[in-house]
């Protein structure tokens, strides 16, 4: 076989030149290192992309899923454990503050799933758990009628963690808890302690005990998980190479960045702005939509970076791929930029629509989400030959 | 998950054998210097070349035929030295080849007004041949048929009854011609593959009269699902059919990506376990019953594994890892399959065994393999 091979090419090489057109409309700012990389992008002949040792991608593997990542999920549990204790507080003596401090324990139960949601892969997935814990997206309205239903009949089922466990994914995760907390239909029930809040009270600690015990079946069955990446060879018939293993973690950033455009925002966009409904959007009854995106960058960021607040180290993840400092460096400026955009946006979608160029603003950090995705695509995908194959790219 | 197994082995006569097999003895049981069988598939170099190309069961490439532009599947006149390779979707060309040296025989023109996509059968007698096309103006599918027999004129066209016809395959008996219709419209101008319809698609499972193009049956998924394109299948001996669906929706939607389908009645929609699941990547390639016609293999080329399935049961069997896997071929051996990749590699997979051996000759690891593999039995 040759020694250098062709990366994942013209296609790609296309799209991101009508992509950057198009950004270059509606950017405020735009670094001149991202003006450097594209004009290298939009120039360039097909690439040719050194061939990787497979053992290259050993250490990456062992970091990002042995290192960075279980600390991650232990503090998931952590905080869905505050949120059970939380709960349970507050039923015993309901008032305004013990709510306002439960909602407190859920954004922080919040903003480390968000961080954790985009690594969709073996025990996150397995079993649905990821929907269990969080329903969503949900295009029907499934959960509104079933929660409508459940108020209507009360069934005291739905009170026990366990039997909950096994209703409809729809009423036992982080969506049917923030409509029990923040709601404002159910915040004076909850806190009057009316048949409806008793009720709404014990449900909720049931939707946050069983949290707990799906977050410790996922940390608990991630070390398992993880071995079986970083240990991938010929005789395993799920990873028989370490870079198809490392494939998957590519595919996690490279998709997390399509469903917060397509999905996060996409769906709240609509076609046009008159068509826009921030109600569409993901957590919008807790008016944290964009907090969400926020905190899936992170978690996104750590495959790349290596480095996920306090666990792991920065450039062991993909980044120790990029033999380019020019491209490692434009692609975290990229990165901050869209970060940066984020904090000087509201966390809620409803209240940045309601500002005069509130929608302008939604569509300017979507198409700054796809350059970021078009960086993916071509310069970590090309140089760490973990972007789509000649089959997985044809689309026939 | 391991009942469903059990079943499975027991209806193939190999369970109570199989579970006490060590695992050498199993790794013995698929000899493949046995298969003298050729294997031809689409393929590409690393320049934009592209070609047939055909392989042994070793791996072993025995010739190379250039191509004008990038193929896709190929057709097996039966009992004939012809090959139909049919250019990939909007094809102009579709060259006949001689299946033991990739010679040129014959040059068939996609009339100007249509564009191939890529699959083509011949009837059973080896006379005619049919080729999917799109007839892009008046944004609907079209099965084009040609004679062999009078230096393959393009003789007759009829409807698919949808839009983006793909793969085709005759039913047993010959008469009847299954055709997945993606139910994507696409445009020339629009460089002939961006779905222009995404929001109205609606994709079906069509049983037509070969002879005289009449509907027999149709079978479309629920209203749901309509962003499921039905692209590719194969047809069992008994006359069921495997499908293997692409979704055009989001990536979290949970859909179903595989089916069976017998005429007349409804397609039975099935799904594999959420890991494995996930790992197809809403996106399957290549479908392919295996000799006994009981197990289907479904490839997953954007998840790099190849799914296994039980037809009569409608169960998930097990799964293979695969990078970048598309082409699968049934060999004669129950259960078992040979899968190629487009980074150049070549396996053994044994479905009921769940076991994979690449194949020994690295020849084939010159060229990446493209979406469909045929195996010519001697």
């Amino acid at each position: 076989m040759s020694r250098y091979k062709l990366g994942p090419r013209l296609v790609n090489h296309v799209n991101i030149r009508k992509t950057h057109m198009s950004l270059k409309l509606c950017w405020r700012t735009t670094s001149l290192l991202t003006m450097a990389t594209a004009l290298i992008i939009s120039t360039a002949a097909p690439k040719a992309y050194a061939d990787i040792p497979d053992e290259d991608y050993r250490p990456i593997l062992e970091h990002l899923l042995t290192t960075v990542m279980p600390p991650k999920l232990d503090a998931l549990n952590d905080a869905t454990v505050d949120l059970a204790d939380g709960l349970t507080n507050f039923c015993s003596a309901p008032d305004a503050d013990g709510l306002s401090d439960v909602r407190g324990d859920f954004h922080a139960a919040m903003d480390i799933w968000q961080e954790i949601q985009p690594w969709r892969m073996g025990p996150l997935v397995a079993n649905g758990r990821d929907q269990h814990i969080e329903y969503w997206p949900d295009k029907h309205g499934t959960a509104t009628r079933q929660f409508r239903k459940l108020m209507f009949n009360k069934p005291v089922a739905f009170t026990d963690p366990v039997k909950l466990s096994e209703a409809s994914a729809a009423l036992q995760g982080f969506p049917a808890l923030e409509e029990v907390l923040f709601d404002d239909e159910h915040s004076d029930a909850l806190i009057t302690a009316s048949e409806d809040g008793v009720f709404l009270c014990q449900y909720g600690s049931a939707i946050a005990a069983n949290l707990v015990t799906i977050t410790d079946e996922l940390r608990g069955e991630w070390p398992g998980f993880a071995d079986a990446m970083r240990t991938a060879g010929p005789e395993s018939m799920d990873y028989p190479t370490a870079k198809f293993a490392a494939t998957d973690l590519y595919r996690a950033l490279h998709e997390g960045l399509l469903i917060i455009s397509t999905q996060k925002l996409g769906r709240p966009l609509g076609d046009s702005e008159k068509d826009a409904k921030a109600s569409r959007g993901e957590s919008e009854t807790s008016k944290r939509s964009l907090r969400n995106i926020h905190h899936n960058l992170i978690g996104l960021l750590a495959i790349y970076d290596g480095q996920w607040g306090d666990a792991g180290e920065e450039g062991k993840g993909l980044a120790a791929l990029i033999d380019s400092s020019l491209l490692d460096r434009s692609f975290r400026l990229n990165w901050q930029t869209v970060q940066d955009t984020l904090a000087d946006l509201p966390p809620s979608l409803t209240e940045l629509l309601d500002q005069p160029d509130g929608y302008q603003k939604l569509v300017d950090l979507r198409g700054q989400i796809d350059f970021l995705t078009s960086l993916v695509e071509n310069d970590v995908g090309g140089n760490t030959n973990l972007g789509g194959g000649f089959n997985a790219l044809d689309g026939d | 998950m391991r009942h469903q197994r059990r079943e499975f082995l027991k209806l193939m006569g190999v369970g109570g054998a199989f579970t006490l097999l060590p695992l050498d003895l199993a790794r013995a049981a698929t000899p493949a210097a046995q298969d003298r069988a050729t294997y031809i598939s689409a393929s590409a170099g690393d320049h934009d070349d592209y070609y047939v190309s055909a392989f042994n069961a070793a791996g072993k490439i025995l010739f190379e035929q250039p191509l004008p532009g990038r193929g896709h599947d190929l057709g097996l006149r039966p009992n004939h030295v012809d090959v139909a390779a049919v250019e990939r979707r909007p094809g102009l060309y579709a060259l006949i080849l001689d299946r033991h040296t990739g010679d040129v025989r014959a040059k068939l023109h996609c009339p100007e007004d249509r564009r191939f996509y890529g699959h083509s059968i011949y009837s059973n007698d080896g006379r005619f041949l049919y080729v999917s096309e799109n007839d892009f103006e008046h944004q609907r599918g079209v099965i084009s048929v040609w004679d062999a027999n009078d230096g393959y004129r393009r003789v007759a066209e009829f409807d698919s009854y949808g839009m983006g016809p793909h793969e085709l395959h005759l039913m047993p008996g010959g008469d009847q011609i299954a055709v997945a219709n993606g139910g994507l419209h696409t445009h020339p101008d629009q460089d002939g593959r961006t779905p222009l319809n995404l929001a109205t698609m609606e994709p079906n499972l069509s049983v037509i009269d070969r002879k005289t193009g009449a509907l027999m049956h149709q079978a479309s998924l629920k209203q749901d699902w309509h962003q499921l394109s039905i692209r590719h299948i194969d047809v069992a001996k008994d006359g069921a059919i495997a499908v293997g669906f692409q979704y055009h929706g989001g990536l979290t939607d949970e859909v179903p990506l595989v089916g069976t389908y017998r005429p007349g009645k409804e397609i039975r929609a099935m799904e594999a376990p959420d890991t494995v699941q996930v790992r197809m990547r809403q996106y399957c390639g290549s479908v392919r019953f295996d000799a006994s016609g009981q197990v289907f293999g479904i490839s997953c080329p954007r998840g790099g594994i190849v799914t296994f399935w039980d037809a009569k049961t409608s169960d998930f069997l097990t799964h293979i890892a695969a990078p970048d896997g598309c082409g699968l071929s049934a060999t004669d051996r129950a259960g078992e399959f040979v899968n190629t990749s487009g980074l150049g590699n070549g396996w053994r997979m044994d479905a009921i065994r769940r076991k994979r051996v690449e194949l020994p000759d690295d020849s084939h690891k010159s060229l990446r393999w493209d979406n469909h593999l045929q195996r010519i039995a001697i």
